[in-house]
């Protein structure tokens, strides 16, 4: 029983990081038509900002909020910068068929990828370093019997919940949130109807920038910090978002609880050698069963 | 209001729009009609800024809007209401509509929200569905949905591509009239595309016939709808 709770938890705790990682994808996929395959490199980089903020002791909550904050800036700047310029139609009418087009910025944000990871090492250094975490990571312990789960996992959990519902709320309920769900759906009638979705896509990419960031700040307690040390959480973000469903955000969290989940009890009951080919197992079954993911393509067009 | 001169819009080799020269008068209907493929979708769209045209000029109320983007052109007073009923249907009804007062609602939040009643007042049955998502709409609500969030906008100008596309006679003399109503009750200037010339002339001041991309004539709407030999000639009946 235990065992069970132990795997639980720790796979609530993990998965609460993927749905946010998956979140940040889908948000970009939608908003700007882009698999970001540079979020975790963003992340790794304002995860390094916060880190040596705290090194040149300031307190951690300096670090934490400083890195969501760039975090934003550098995913509004990739995309102001970089990916705009990039979708520019007149430029890209060089490139004669449409599927080259639409390579363009998936090969851009893996060289941002590249640029960033070897930029973090330049400036700190590429051997691993600690991460704080905010709140113990032993077990937490009632009246001297030591529970499943530790502060921390508690901590991730209530942020990431506390996260999500901030974001639902913030896409449902006020204006920009509707502009930027109108500029996902469809360009032209949002366009049509005054709506800047330039702007409304460079917010896109800060969210996501914002939401990959406080992804890294919550992993990297548990796995220290280098320049690639989020490659492997991009991986299971990206399955995450996949499995739920790459057109929905509420698929992307869910797709991130399933996989934190299924990683936690594979590693808790058979072993951690035995993760990744039943990450595999998740996503092809999932592919076969729905090929848009749990909660992708439910859409009520009607042609 | 709207000088249109010398507009030529095209799509690598195909010249969509030849010279267009036209004007759209103040608190009046003018209708442009003409065969498919003849360029009336590409003159909207080139007004509204989602087409960038290789030649002459469009002046809005004084100013040139030559290469402005669709989003300043509905702020300027421009809304367009696209060809094939334009919702999203993923949103809800009232979500549609208001994402066409959204960039103004922080300038005068009252008025967003007159606007809101006065097209729940202009078409009831979109005030039954508000929360329903639009894709369960029928093609008539949709069109009237579309309309709908173009005028939360407060145009001073309609722009509209077919709204009759698909729908049955008697949807169409529905919309047909709202829109004529406006027009004569509030003094919006309205720009009508139309292939059903009869009704789009039965409710016009003015006509312009495109063919090829084209004006062909440009004339008081029941001169044109007179004309049988133009007709003949042009729409095939
Ligand atoms: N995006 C585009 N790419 C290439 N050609 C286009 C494009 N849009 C329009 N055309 C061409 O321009 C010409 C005019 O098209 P347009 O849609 O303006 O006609 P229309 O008068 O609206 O016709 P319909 O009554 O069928 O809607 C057509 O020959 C069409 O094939
Ligand atoms: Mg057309």
């Amino acid at each position: 029983m235990d065992t069970f709770l132990a795997a639980l938890f720790s796979g609530t705790s993990r998965g609460a990081i993927y749905a946010l990682v998956a979140l940040g994808l889908v948000i970009v996929w939608r908003g700007a038509g882009v698999v970001n395959f540079a979020q975790m490199g963003q992340a790794m980089f304002s995860t390094y900002i916060a880190s040596a903020l705290i090194q040149n002791g300031n307190s951690y909550w300096v670090g934490f909020f400083v890195a969501l904050f760039a975090g934003s800036i550098l995913g509004a700047l990739l995309d102001i910068l970089i990916m705009r310029p990039l979708s520019n139609k007149k430029k890209t009418e060089l490139l004669s068929s449409e599927s080259m087009r639409a390579a363009v910025p998936v090969i851009a944000s893996l060289g941002i990828l590249g640029a960033l990871q070897a930029l973090a090492g330049i400036i700190w250094a590429a051997e691993e370093r600690g991460f704080p975490a905010p709140a113990p990571q032993e077990g937490f312990s009632v009246a001297s019997s030591i529970m499943p789960f530790t502060s921390f996992d508690l901590f991730v959990i209530s942020i990431v919940a506390a996260t999500l519902v901030m974001t639902t709320l913030f896409f449902k309920r006020t204006g920009v949130g509707l502009a930027m769900r109108a500029t996902a759906l469809n360009q032209e009638v949002a366009r049509l109807s005054g709506i800047r979705t330039n702007f409304t896509r460079a917010l896109s990419w800060a969210i996501s920038g914002a939401a990959s960031s406080l992804a890294g700040l919550l992993i990297t307690p548990t796995s220290n910090l280098s320049p690639n040390t989020l490659d492997l959480v991009l991986i299971i973000g990206f399955t995450a978002a996949v499995v739920g469903g790459l057109d929905s955000p509420a698929g992307a969290v869910l797709g991130g609880f399933i996989l934190g989940l299924v990683i936690s009890f594979v590693t808790f009951y058979l072993s951690p050698e035995d993760v990744f080919i039943s990450i595999l197992g998740v996503l092809l079954v999932v592919l076969i069963v729905k090929p848009r993911g749990i909660l992708g393509g439910k859409d009520a067009r009607r042609v | 209001m709207l000088e249109i001169n010398s507009l030529t819009t095209s799509f690598g080799s195909v010249v969509a729009l030849d010279g267009v020269s036209m004007s759209v008068q103040e608190s009046k209907i003018t209708t442009v009609i003409g065969a498919n493929g003849a360029g009336k979708s590409t003159l909207l769209r080139t007004i509204s800024g989602l087409e960038h045209p290789a030649k002459g000029s469009i002046t809005w109320d004084g100013k040139s809007i030559i290469g402005w983007k669709p989003e300043d052109v509905v702020r300027a007073g421009i809304a367009h209401v696209p060809e094939g009923h334009a919702v999203i249907s993923e949103l809800s009804v009232e979500e549609n509509i208001n994402m066409g007062s959204l960039f103004r609602r922080r300038v005068n939040k009252k008025d967003v929200a007159a606007a809101l009643e006065e097209t729940y007042h202009l078409f009831p049955r979109l005030q039954e569905r508000r929360k329903q998502l639009a894709g369960t709409l029928s093609g008539g609500e949709r069109q009237m949905l579309a309309i709908s969030r173009a005028l939360v906008s407060r145009p001073k100008l309609l722009l509209l591509d077919e709204p009759s596309l698909g729908l049955a006679p008697l949807v169409v003399e529905q919309i047909i009239d709202c829109v004529n109503t406006l027009c004569r009750s509030t003094g919006l200037t309205v720009l009508l595309v139309e292939q059903n010339a009869n009704t789009a002339l039965g409710v016009a001041d003015h006509g312009v016939l495109l063919a090829l991309g084209k004006v062909v004539a440009d004339r008081p709407a029941a001169e044109l709808k007179a004309d049988s030999s133009l007709r003949a000639a042009y729409l095939g009946y």
